[in-house]
């Protein structure tokens, strides 16, 4: 396959750096992975870490990282009361005027600097990538050059994905590069998206290996525990997982406790924090230790287009325990047939107390789930997936 | 519905769809002997409401659970300090502020107790009342359908 031309990663941050988040680490790794293959990127990106303050972090420039330009632009001046003002309506499910809506997406996070950059050089570009999908900046950089723009949306069903402006997005666009069948699903349902500009590409992960026992001896835990790793948040379901677990320990009486890693507030229970081991931020070979002696890794979201680390706890053997209303971990838990999904409380201790009582059973599911990613999610799968979709959706 | 006890399921030929139906059939009949009906239940569903709204059985489930929780708990309790430094220290400070005030709060408990008791007596007539009206209902849907069958 011939090499395409020059590609541009547009991201509103660009993860490690301090930054964490799911689709920043995606779109960051595809574009080091092309650059890999010896295509000239230039990652877009501002200099803000934080996605919650999007203050000016990091010095405006270009740097020289995995093979690509990394260009860092300014924030512009937001208006965050506006912002939130209008944020909370939509939360609600309340409706907004289309006036509204772009209120919202230019308070949000957006860079004029970055915008005149594509205006100067979208023509150099074979395709403009740009995530995840509800940010100001996605949108309008994406609607200034829609005939190169790729959607990779790391779309969740939320209140944001329902608005007007989003379905003009997903309309306008040249198309999208989804990271699961189940996100297509969910394009295909919200905004009629047609086959015909929608291809699956996802993300790779290399596989290690991990000692089981490493990190409890290193942490002196000594009982069997469970995992999350990410963000700490409401959103993301942590504050579920401590009331499940605490009602858990009460009601069986079994030992188990409880390892986060990652960066946010715990809220838990009183009683539950002398069996919560906040590890914080850990190197990657600590993670996937941990992952890799826990009894399950827990990932009580709803809100997931991918899943990353569901597929780095099944690299490290360890089965997973998902809420069946994520469609796309529950999808990722029934291909690789490592991982089981609850509806409620009952069901979360029906399936821990059995994933404790069937040591036998739980590495099996991890043997499926480690195989399940070397098969489908090994890099040059992805890369050529990658490829492949260029071509379909941008054909020279 | 499956009764297969759960450690009947064998790592050979695992298929993990299987597994959670099997498992889910033994939590519908652990709820059906109020294995569930448990306070603690009902506060660990607290941020998960929202996702349990559209299920048939939720009502059901929920009120059961909140039968057990709807009284507040107004025992001493253990009284715990994150904090490393002075922690002894606020540990007894705050044992000795709550054996002075637990007086007067058993008052405003008490009356909280009698409010939410009622509630949930309401709620539960209600969903007994609308479950009997709609079981009507379909039984006279039926009966019409039946009826019109009969004369085409």
């Amino acid at each position: 396959m011939a090499a395409p031309d020059r590609l541009a990663f547009v991201c509103p941050r660009l993860a490690g750096s301090g930054a964490v988040g799911g689709a920043e680490t995606l779109l960051k790794n595809l574009a080091t992975h092309a650059a890999a293959r010896g295509v000239a990127v230039d990652f877009l990106t501002t200099c803000a870490q934080s996605h919650f303050t999007w203050e000016n972090t990091l010095p405006p420039g270009v740097e020289r990282m995995g093979g690509m330009d990394v260009h860092f632009f300014p924030v512009d001046e937001r208006n965050p009361g506006q912002f939130l003002q209008i944020q909370q309506q939509i939360d609600r499910g309340r409706p907004v005027s289309v006036e509204e809506e772009l209120l919202w997406l230019k308070n949000g996070v957006n860079s004029t600097a970055l915008m005149q950059h594509l205006a100067q050089h979208a023509a150099s570009y074979r395709a403009i990538l740009l995530g995840p999908y509800l940010f100001g900046l996605t949108w309008f950089a994406a609607l200034a050059h829609p005939e190169r723009a790729l959607l990779v949306p790391c779309l969740h069903d939320e209140p944001f994905a329902k608005l007007a402006c989003m379905r003009r997005l997903f309309a306008e666009t040249a198309g999208c590069l989804f990271n699961t069948q189940a996100e297509r699903e969910l394009a295909g349902e919200l905004f009629q998206y047609p086959d015909a500009r929608a291809r699956i590409v996802g993300m790779g992960l290399d596989a290690f290996t991990a000692d089981p026992t490493a990190f409890a001896k290193r942490r002196k835990i000594n009982a069997p525990y469970v995992l999350y790793s990410g963000r700490r948040e409401p959103l993301k379901g942590t504050p579920l997982l401590c009331d499940y677990l605490h009602a858990f320990r009460q009601r069986t009486g079994r030992d188990v406790k409880l390892v986060l890693t990652g960066s946010g507030d715990i809220d838990a229970p009183a009683e539950l924090w002398p069996h919560i081991f906040d590890a914080g931020f850990v190197s990657e070979d600590e993670k996937h230790e941990a992952m890799a002696g826990a009894v399950a890794f827990v990932h009580p979201s709803v809100n997931e287009s991918f899943g990353i680390v569901l597929l780095e706890a099944f690299l490290a053997g360890t089965p997973g325990l998902v809420h069946a209303r994520s469609r796309v971990l529950v999808s990722q838990c029934r291909a690789a047939n490592a991982g089981l999904w609850f509806r409620h409380y009952p069901d979360f201790e029906t399936q821990l107390t059995y994933l404790l009582d069937h040591p036998a059973e739980r590495a099996q599911l991890g043997r499926n789930g480690r195989d399940y990613v070397t098969r489908e999610y090994a890099w040059p799968v992805i890369e050529d997936k990658f490829f492949a979709a260029l071509d379909a959706l941008l054909p020279r | 519905m499956s009764d297969t006890p759960i450690l009947s399921i064998g790592a050979e030929g695992l298929d993990v769809a299987q597994l959670v139906a099997n498992l889910q059939a033994t939590v519908e009949r652990k709820a059906r002997d109020g294995v569930y009906a448990d306070a603690r239940v009902a506060r660990a569903e607290k941020t998960n409401l929202i996702h349990l709204r559209g299920t048939d059985d939720f009502i059901t489930f929920y009120l059961a659970s909140l039968r057990e929780a709807v009284f507040v708990d107004i025992a001493d309790f253990e009284i715990r300090e994150r904090r490393r430094v002075f922690g002894r220290l606020l540990v007894a400070f705050k044992t000795l502020i709550w054996k002075l005030l637990k007086f007067y709060t058993y008052r405003l408990w008490s009356q909280q107790n009698q409010v939410n008791g009622l509630i949930i007596t309401a709620l539960e007539g209600m969903e007994e009342q609308n479950a009997a009206r709609v079981a009507a209902l379909e039984k006279r849907i039926a009966e019409l359908e039946k009826a019109g069958h009969g004369r085409a």
